[in-house]
């Protein structure tokens, strides 16, 4: 986010802190896509993000007055958002850990692979921009740990800093690190079983 | 020479260019040398940006914005 971005979030912020109506109906603006987006990403699930935005937005209104300005705006809205979204997925099933060695090709002793990957990444772009491929996509993400799921979306997919999507989940730049590896990894071998089905080959588990 | 194992777990300081250069010569060195692994590396980056281009682009569907904003008028309009 650029200064002047947090310029206008400040100047807003002080306007509905004073009152005035109408800063809320601009941040509403400028958040409401970024809110629904982040939590229908975790959650897959169109009314759970919906539910979300309506809460979150709501608590932007009524707790502004609790917001000091410490970390930037955006960032306290990301949070109460992953707040927010994790009642949401409390109720529904458990997490695992994604394993490295499962999302590894296979090594010999000496580590080196195997056999080459198919590198699928040469497609053409009408395949891999597919209905059908952004549908599995969903899926695979759908498949991710919450744990590593939410690290992949804020740093990769909303394109936050590792500092801030350190700062927003409460962990060091070291484990965002490792989970937004894990995540990619994980990612990499459902899409490449993907391509590889598309094409009839098959990437070895 | 290093291994692919040991490239595959720096790839991700290598792509982020946080390796030390000795460290970022060996890979680049493997890398020549192997295309398995540059397999992997395209496959391991374009991972992130097909997901970035499909989930990205998320919006909120017409009739949730209409219902979200009709509820924040009741929330926080009327006394």
């Amino acid at each position: 986010m650029t200064e002047s971005e947090k310029e206008i979030d400040a100047k807003l912020i002080a306007e509905l802190k004073s009152g005035k109506l109408e800063a809320f109906d601009k941040i509403v603006e400028r958040y409401q896509r970024k809110i629904y987006a982040l939590s229908f990403n975790i959650t897959r699930n169109q009314m759970d993000a919906e539910d979300v935005a309506q809460d979150v937005l709501l608590s932007i209104f009524r707790k502004i007055d609790s917001f000091q300005g410490k970390s930037a705006f955006s960032s306290w809205v990301y949070r109460i958002t992953l707040n927010a979204t994790y009642m949401k997925l409390r109720s529904k099933k458990k997490d695992k850990y994604v394993s490295l060695d499962e999302e590894y090709p296979a090594f010999n002793k000496s580590g080196y692979m195997f056999e080459k990957p198919f590198d699928w990444s040469t497609s053409a772009e009408s395949l891999l921009f597919s209905n059908e491929t952004k549908e599995m996509i969903g899926k695979a993400v759908n498949l991710l740990p919450e744990k590593e799921r939410v690290v992949f979306i804020l740093r990769d997919v909303n394109g936050l800093s590792t500092e801030k999507a350190g700062e927003i989940l409460g962990l060091s730049v070291p484990a965002v690190k490792s989970r937004l590896h894990r995540a990619r990894l994980f990612l990499r071998k459902k899409l490449s079983h993907y391509f590889d089905e598309f094409y009839g080959r098959g990437e070895k588990k | 020479m290093i291994c692919c194992k040991e490239c595959l777990d720096l790839l991700y300081d290598y792509l982020d260019g946080n390796l030390d250069t000795e460290a970022a010569k060996e890979l680049n060195e493997h890398f020549d040398d192997c295309p398995p692994c540059i397999s992997f590396l395209n496959t391991y980056k374009s991972t992130t940006e097909l997901c970035r281009e499909t989930l990205g682009k998320i919006e909120i569907p017409e009739a949730v914005q209409s219902r979200l904003l009709k509820f924040l008028k009741e929330h926080t309009r009327n006394p």
